[in-house]
């Protein structure tokens, strides 16, 4: 009898490793971007997406830190190949997940940071990308926090380019920070970010 | 009993997570590390990141024949398959991606713009913000270097070729009738509303194997893939009116756009050269449909255009003036299909067809004519790898010209042909590696109404000397059929040939580019005629040939100085031909031997504003004065131009603009035209070829209307 419980447990346990190893994976791969590993946790996310086949959110997320790196670097090359790249990534997840508003929410990001990037070669083409992909999220999933929140600091810039009043969208900001306490927990790992920038877009409202 | 199975089961637990660890080192091709490269067993979570001297290291618990995959930005992956045991201490050399960033481009020769390729010298607003092409998009190409100022005709001059050597296409569908009727010495615009493109390139010589009937250039322009949104574009300009929508659904799209276009009330306020009777009016409709498959794009563009207009032409000859009508009407249809055929195949189809129907009276003759060509094309793209790629298509062209000039003097005379002619091309596309690249590729075409079959090559080849810089060269054989103006009196000609020998040097580094091109062009079987104009009883020949060679020098800056930008082209040009009716060898009157342009554009935050300012300078251009012995051996004094715009948006989506062209009203004379016979002094007079009027204004209120408050017209003025 210990016999047969202990084989049973011996399977459990071997399937429960081959379950968990995704969230492992995925576990390590935030970690690593933690440490300020991006490169590596970039890797990670591809292999756990190259693996898993037909999962959105490791493309998801090694587009999201080659954006957001993009933000930060300097070098004309690099920003124009980490973008490049993010697009690759964001493309593939597409193909697995459609209609899906985090990753027009994400891909609004992206056309974002090519006109940060070279506003003049860019702006007048992904403006208007930005601003639709945005429009599209947000029918797809009205009470999306972060689409209602970066939405509204895109039109806030936009406002202050224009000399208006950025005020006009402090009222969606509160409509995101609501959103983001009713934010149901989806499946594991599911992107829930965006919290910590609301006190940062709220400096607009001051 | 009980140890023992206890023994069995730790062994196999052992046994399944056995490890072994993968071991190695990658490298680039100069033996250099790379960092951060991810290798990992394919299919599994197995795997790891190159450390700082390129080494890895990582355990995994598969067996036997396994995919270890080795990839890193801006190179290509690398594949081993091999047995698990064989991966310790690899060394593995990837190879750079020749499709990135700081790659080799095969650029002799041509400009590309608004693709936002690495090549492009212009971005997508520069196209139309560029003061003095008041929204016409030939206006910004003639501020490149490898053009002539010919501001009397509004065409693309190439390296001492005509305007007629140069050849327009859309999609890679030819476009027979690019350019408003007009008369002559009344420059003319593009038929096309620029805001329908996304990208263009514009070829001073070399071109692809894909393109012929052309012997100096091809300007390239692609539609719009997927508008970005829905909706409504008007515009109230001083001289017409426009409408434009958008409409978006599931996969379909739809532009429409009309413009209307009467000078008359443009021409009462400002004074005009010009006798006009019936000042230019023009009425022009488009639409494009768009479809997207899952694999693949159709489009279909259709553009309608009529054109009126009347005036008394001056002439030396004829003290009372030339009464010239003109009424036109062009319609144009181009579909094309682009797609992927899977296993790395790519097609790219289409049709185009043109009816041009023009209606001219000239004093009391009347001219009719009926001018139907019909283009299609098959391309198919092979690519075998990052580094090898062939194209190869065939295509076929139709037309069918038909005139009849009727006179109460004479009798009806009717010309008729059918310029039919049958076209295949190949060209392969060879990286050796990031620095050196070459495309090599051959046309042949047969054409039934000329009866000749010819054979040309072209050859280009890029190499890159740092990773600021690069040089390249380009060879290739062209043959166009002789013009309309030609071919309805005569056609037992030869096709006229030209050859180009293309040097090209380019920088780019940190928003400054420069570009530097050296070039020789030889011309052969021109042809000639032995009256004024080509006449139904003149006697022709193909005996004409020339060369052109010279130095077109491009720089521009996006970084120096904040929200300004500029670039200056500078062209040299030494050219002589015997065609037409020249006595003999000469520089023709569109060829100016020197040829600058300035264009700056400064961006005014607190304004609002884009203000843009244009200079051109051309030296004086020959011109044949009978008076003197020598043929072709005067010139023009030179010509300058500084031209202004000032776009102020209003709000997002309302703009307002402002454009005069010649602001400091220079009398800029192009050529002269003299009398036919000697007054009592044996002095043949002459009339000097002006400007129709010496500035040009455009006041206009642009006014977008959409869901989304982004978008506005900015990048169609």
């Amino acid at each position: 009898m210990r016999l047969i419980i202990l084989i049973l447990s011996f399977f459990a346990i071997t399937t429960i490793q081959s379950q968990t190893a995704y969230e492992k994976g995925m576990s390590k791969a935030f970690e690593l971007w933690g440490n300020q590993k991006r490169d590596e946790a970039i890797n990670l996310f591809e292999r756990i997406a190259k693996a898993e086949k037909e999962n959105w959110l490791p493309y998801y997320y090694a587009a999201q830190i080659h954006i957001v790196t993009s933000f930060s670097s300097k070098d004309a090359e690099e920003i124009e190949t980490r973008l490049k790249k993010a697009q690759d990534y964001l493309n593939e997840a597409k193909i697995f997940s459609k209609d899906n508003a985090e990753l027009l929410i994400m891909e609004a990001m992206l056309n974002t940071a090519y006109v940060v990037y070279d506003g003049a070669k860019y702006g007048m083409t992904h403006s208007g990308k930005v601003e639709e992909l945005y429009q599209k999220a947000k029918i797809l999933e009205p009470e999306n926090p972060r689409a209602i929140l970066y939405h509204a600091e895109w039109q806030m810039g936009a406002a202050k380019f224009w000399g208006k009043d950025p005020k006009a969208f402090c009222s969606e900001i509160e409509k995101a920070i609501l959103y983001f306490e009713k934010e149901p927990s989806k499946t594991p790992f599911y992107p829930d970010w965006g919290k910590n920038q609301i006190a940062r877009i709220q400096e607009n409202c001051k | 009993m009980r140890s023992t199975l206890t023994i069995i089961i730790l062994f196999i637990c052992s046994y399944i997570t056995a490890q072994t660890t993968i071991t190695g080192k990658v490298t680039d091709p100069k033996g250099n590390p790379i960092q951060s490269a991810n290798i990992y067993l394919e299919g599994t979570y197995d795997g790891g990141s190159s450390n700082e001297d390129g080494s890895f290291s990582f355990s995994t618990e598969e067996t036997g024949e396994q995919t270890l995959v080795i990839s890193f930005l801006s190179f290509e992956t690398y594949n081993l398959t091999t047995n698990i045991s064989k991966m310790t201490a690899l060394k593995i050399t990837l190879r750079e991606d020749v499709n990135s960033l700081g790659s080799v481009i095969l650029n002799a020769g041509t400009f590309s713009a608004g693709d936002n390729s690495k090549a492009s010298v212009l971005n997508p607003l520069d196209i139309v913000t560029t003061a003095g092409a008041a929204g016409d998009y030939i206006g910004a190409f003639q501020t490149l270097p490898g053009t002539s100022t010919v501001a009397e005709d509004g065409r693309l001059f190439v390296r001492g070729g005509d305007a007629n050597e140069t050849n327009v296409y859309i999609d890679g569908l030819r476009v027979f009738q690019p350019f408003n009727a007009t008369a002559n010495n009344i420059p003319t615009r593009g038929r096309f509303s620029p805001f329908l493109f996304k990208g263009t390139n514009f070829s001073t010589g070399g071109y692809s194997a894909e393109y012929g009937d052309a012997l100096s250039g091809v300007l390239l322009l692609n539609t719009i893939d997927e508008p970005d949104q829905e909706k409504t574009d008007l515009s109230f300009i001083s001289v017409g009116l426009g409408i434009g929508n958008t409409q978006k659904w599931k996969k379909n799209s739809l532009s429409v756009n009309a413009f209307y276009l009467n000078l008359k009330p443009y021409q009462e306020i400002i004074s005009q050269r010009v006798d006009w009777i019936k000042p230019f009016e023009s009425l022009s409709g488009e639409a494009v449909y768009r479809y997207k498959f899952n694999k693949g794009l159709l489009k279909i563009y259709g553009g309608l255009n009529y054109t009126d207009l009347q005036l008394i032409q001056e002439d030396i000859n004829v003290p009372e003036g030339i009464n010239f009508g003109l009424k036109n009407r062009n319609l144009y249809f181009n579909t094309s299909y682009k797609g992927s055929l899977g296993n790395d195949w790519k097609i790219a189809t289409g049709i185009s067809f043109a009816n041009d129907h023009n209606d001219v009276k000239i004093v009391n003759t009347d001219v009719d004519n009926d001018d139907n060509s019909f283009h299609v094309k098959i391309k198919l793209r092979k690519r075998f790898s990052n580094r090898f790629k062939l194209n190869f298509g065939a295509e076929q062209f139709i037309n069918d010209f038909s005139e009849k000039a009727s006179d109460p003097d004479f009798d009806t005379f009717r010309t008729s042909y059918n310029n039919n002619s049958t076209a295949a091309f190949a060209e392969a596309n060879v990286f050796f590696n990031k620095s050196l690249a070459m495309q090599i590729g051959v046309r042949g075409v047969h054409n039934t109404l000329l009866d000749y079959t010819k054979i040309s090559p072209r050859a280009s080849l890029a190499y890159k000397t740092s990773p600021k810089s690069q040089i390249s060269l380009a060879y290739g054989d062209f043959y166009q059929a002789p013009q309309q103006d030609v071919l309805k009196y005569q056609t037992t000609l030869d096709p006229e040939k030209s050859s180009h020998y293309i040097l090209n040097y380019l920088y780019q580094h940190n928003g400054k580019t420069l570009r530097a091109e050296a070039y020789y062009k030889s011309y052969n079987n021109l042809v000639k005629f032995d009256t004024e104009r080509p006449e139904f009883n003149s006697i022709y020949n193909s005996s004409g040939d020339g060369y052109a060679s010279g130095l077109d020098i491009f720089w521009r800056d996006n970084k120096s100085f904040r929200n300004f930008e500029y670039w200056t082209s500078y062209s040299y040009l030494k050219t002589e031909r015997d065609y037409r009716n020249f006595p003999t060898k000469a520089t023709p009157n569109f060829a100016a031997e020197h040829n600058v342009s300035l264009v700056t554009k400064y961006w005014v935050e607190d304004w609002k504003s884009l203000i843009s300012g244009t200079y051109n300078f051309a030296t004086g251009r020959p011109y044949n004065d009978p008076n003197t012995t020598i043929f072709q051996n005067r010139k023009t004094k030179a010509y300058n131009s500084l031209n202004f715009s000032w776009a102020y948006l209003i709000s997002q989506q309302k703009i307002l603009y402002f454009s005069v062209s010649n602001v400091l009203g220079t009398d800029n004379i192009f050529n002269y035209q003299y009398s036919n016979t000697p007054d009592v002094n044996g002095n043949f007079a002459r009339r000097p070829i002006r400007q129709p009027a010496d500035r040009f204004f455009i006041v206009g209120f642009f006014w977008t209307i959409s869901d989304n408050k982004t978008d506005n017209q900015l990048d169609n003025l």
